[in-house]
């Protein structure tokens, strides 16, 4: 049964058990890494339990208007931003608090300083596959600030579309992709220089 | 002409497949014609928001699904 389908939600409103956690199990992953964008793994594990009981009530109510991970997640986002408020933090997405992790690769006239490295590309998976630009990515995804790292997220490593990015953050487009490009720009950077040094 | 830090700028639109206005598609082919920087910089790129697309969430474990159920089964 496809896990989007009328059929499945039907059954999820009847509160069928068995079909929740189907649900958990397809999607449960996906929202644990949206809350570690945010929080601590800790924390992450608390919000997406949270956030289960919320979606479990709140089921019956769901209008279809959206895919059922757009929604979680969008319940997720919601319960990991309530845990930091009440840590005494707030998410902005506006992102003019942030320069752009490349303007000091370029000239004064817009020109490159230094292009990037050739890059050992292998095969176009192989790019990760070391053991040792995995654990530098880890560390840059770490040092990102959340609102890139919560839409790199989103977008490069869950696959969403740019449309269910901008209602779940409640942002612009523009918004949206100059957090992308800035998120990724930091982690271009810091494969061009692990390419060059072997180094994070 | 379209100075680099521009073509690196709206390298994401290319790599994401965003519609561009002809006059901005043909300003950045023509730039990448020239620049070999900027092609390695397009081309890398994708590269790399390619092998973020590969990663890979593995479903919960019944443990943890059992967990959850067990979690809902407690707050009735």
């Amino acid at each position: 049964m496809e896990l989007d389908g009328p059929q499945f939600i039907a059954k999820l409103k009847q509160g069928d058990r068995a079909a929740f956690g189907q649900l958990v199990k397809h999607h449960h992953g996906y929202l644990l890494a949206t809350a570690r964008s945010l929080l601590s793994p800790a924390d992450a594990e608390e919000a997406v339990q949270d956030a289960w009981i919320s979606a479990h009530r709140a089921i019956g109510k769901f209008e279809g208007r959206s895919q059922l991970r757009t929604w979680l997640t969008r319940i997720v986002i919601n319960q990991a931003r309530m845990m930091l408020r009440k840590q005494g933090r707030e998410i902005q997405f506006d992102p003019t608090d942030d320069s752009d992790p490349l303007a000091h690769r370029f000239r004064d006239g817009g020109h490159w300083e230094q292009g990037p490295q050739q890059w050992d590309l292998g095969g176009p998976d192989s790019l990760l596959t070391r053991d040792e630009l995995r654990h530098c990515m880890a560390k840059c995804l770490d040092s990102m600030p959340e609102n890139q790292r919560l839409v790199l997220e989103l977008r490069d490593m869950q696959g969403m579309d740019f449309d269910a990015i901008c209602n779940m953050l409640d942002i612009s487009a523009s918004n949206v992709r100059v957090l992308l490009h800035r998120a990724r720009a930091r982690l271009f950077e810091l494969v061009d220089h692990f390419q060059e040094t072997g180094e994070c | 002409m379209l100075k680099c830090k521009e073509v690196v700028d709206r390298a994401d639109a290319l790599v994401d497949g965003t519609p561009l206005s002809w006059r901005e598609h043909f300003a950045l082919r023509m730039h990448l014609l020239m620049c070999h920087h900027c092609r390695r910089y397009v081309r890398q790129l994708h590269a790399l928001v390619t092998s973020l697309n590969g990663k890979n969430t593995p479903p919960a474990s019944d443990e943890q699904v059992q967990g959850i159920l067990d979690k809902l089964d407690h707050e009735h």
